[in-house]
């Protein structure tokens, strides 16, 4: 291979990787290096305030993802498991819309719904469920954000765990049902464990993307304590300029998000799937 | 029997998941008087629809277009080479570039971005559109690199080997062979990328506001006032490119695209 052909081969590399390397990378790396910094000097009083003001808010935000991604999952396993056993083609259909519909309108659109004076709870007062002098309050809770996350995520997770689905074998279901079995118990013991590595590399995924997020909770948190760990990013920047103890927290963030990728990978290879 | 009645409560119960939470959208940029505990509004009309279309939404709509459209073309210019070369040919440092083109998606965006905030104010980009199309174009370039190198991967090499074979020098075999087959992915790429443009919001709100406001950030800033209508019409407009997108194109969208839009 000459020398100016993979030299050319790295130029045309380079535009997309400057970008990417420039308004990532770098800036990805100098939280780290921010978070260091107080008042111009080396020092770990951010990552202290960041115990002491945000230790809550973390666990907050780790709860409503573990929470969104058991629901996820546990819908997505049950309600492919119907499709991929009776085909349904319209209610696939219906489910890969939130894909197409951004974050942003999600949750505004769940804020109007669950609000205290809302749409869900107008409608339930004309059954008399509720009373609209002193309504439940959903949408600004972590029901809400839950509620938000679940929808959005669930057309994520129903496409990749059908696609997981349907490459396990029809003779295996056919197999089964000779024998009698319902359709539960054929996504139990054969479609459920044959999508392990799928379910967990989804879930791994999913789990990042919820302790990420931020339009969600921006649009239908309360303002609050407790927030999610983004708000409490943003809010640090934007309102107190205090670039260090936000830094920190997005580096508590990264670290998370790590964690729990290298966990679901060793889970994955150690299998030996 | 039984089976029928039964796929058709499915359908109405999954209809039913899937739009009750935009319905109120609907009804929402429709009200003009409503207050609770009336289930519908007590007047509706278009008054909303008319005041929006003479205020800043349409700034704000046309912008967003601007800057998805730049975006989408300036990543097909920069990132289609990249993809075939990855896809075929043996680049230094190959599965390095690959993680590159991975981790973004794999961290939490805001707090990065709240940095490449300040490097973009340090070369004055900060709050211009430049600024803005580059923001974008960091996610853009990871999905449009992953696609369009799964794309290039799976034309079959051998009928760029069988045109090499009968004179065709590398370049040509790409341009007349690979390309016209490649199409329907890249078409598929574009239109992910134009999505994600038009619907991107955290770097947006970052770098962009309060001077260059694309149609999400716009929908944000009037939702946290009391003018719910504004917010929900904007929210019906950002929500129609996404539905025609699906219902036009279901058949180019192999799995893995799709997968793509669940991050957007």
């Amino acid at each position: 291979m000459r020398l100016s052909h993979r030299l050319a081969y790295l130029v045309i590399a380079l535009p997309p990787l400057a970008i990417v390397v420039w308004l990532f990378f770098i800036p990805f790396l100098s939280s780290a290096y921010l978070s260091l910094l107080r008042e111009d000097q080396w020092s770990l009083r951010n990552y202290y305030l960041v115990w002491r003001l945000y230790r809550y808010d973390i666990l907050y935000t780790l709860w409503i993802a573990f929470f969104s991604l058991v629901a996820v999952l546990a819908i997505a396993v049950l309600l492919c498991g119907y499709l991929r056993i009776h085909i349904n083609k319209p209610v696939e259909f219906l489910f890969k819309i939130p894909l197409f519909i951004p974050f942003v309108v999600v949750g505004h659109a769940m804020r109007v719904l669950l609000a205290p004076r809302g749409t869900l709870n107008a409608a339930l007062s004309q059954i008399g469920l509720v009373n609209m002098n002193d309504p439940p309050s959903i949408a600004f809770g972590w029901i809400g954000i839950a509620v938000c996350l679940i929808w959005k995520n669930l057309a994520l997770a129903v496409l990749l765990v059908l696609g997981s689905y349907r490459s396990v074998d029809e003779t295996f279901l056919e197999a089964a049902r000779n024998f009698g079995a319902s359709a539960f118990q054929q996504i139990k013991d054969i479609l459920l464990p044959m999508s392990k590595a799928s379910l967990a590399v989804a879930g791994a995924f999913m789990f990042t993307s919820m302790l990420a997020s931020f339009s969600v909770p921006l649009m239908i948190g309360s303002g609050e304590p407790p927030q999610m760990v983004m708000i409490d990013v943003f809010y640090r920047i934007n309102y107190q300029m205090d670039y260090g103890t936000a830094n920190a927290l997005g580096v508590v963030s990264y670290l998370l998000a790590m964690g729990v990728a290298g966990y679901y990978l060793r889970t994955i290879t150690q299998k030996g799937t | 029997m039984m089976r029928r009645t039964m796929r058709m409560a499915g359908v109405v119960i999954a209809g039913m998941v899937i739009f009750l939470p935009l319905s109120s959208l609907v009804i929402w940029s429709f009200a003009e008087k409503w207050y609770w505990p009336h289930l519908f509004p007590q007047q509706t009309g278009l008054f909303y629809w008319a005041k929006v279309m003479q205020g800043d939404l349409l700034r704000a709509l046309t912008d967003g277009f601007l800057i998805a459209i730049v975006v989408t073309v300036l990543t097909l210019i920069i990132t289609i080479p990249l993809a075939y070369v990855l896809a075929r040919l043996p680049v230094p440092f190959k599965p390095l570039i690959l993680m590159v083109f991975l981790l973004p998606q794999a961290f939490p965006q805001l707090p990065v971005f709240v940095n490449s905030t300040t490097l973009l104010y340090q070369v004055n980009l900060g709050g211009k559109l430049g600024g803005v199309v580059l923001i974008h174009m960091v996610g853009a370039l990871v999905f449009a690199v992953w696609t369009m190198t799964a794309v290039f991967k799976s034309v079959p090499e051998a009928l760029e080997e069988a045109a090499i074979n009968l004179g065709a020098s590398r370049f040509k075999a790409f341009h007349s062979v690979s390309l016209p087959l490649a199409t329907p992915g890249i078409i598929a790429s574009t239109l992910l990328v134009f999505l994600y443009s038009l619907d991107e919001f955290t770097g947006t709100l970052l770098v962009g506001s309060p001077f260059v406001l694309t149609l999400p950030v716009y929908m944000y800033r009037t939702s946290v006032g009391y003018e719910l209508q504004v917010a929900s019409i904007s929210a019906l407009m950002l929500m129609l490119p996404g539905i025609v997108l699906l219902v036009l194109l279901e058949r180019y969208m192999k799995s893995e695209y799709l997968s793509m839009f669940g991050r957007i």
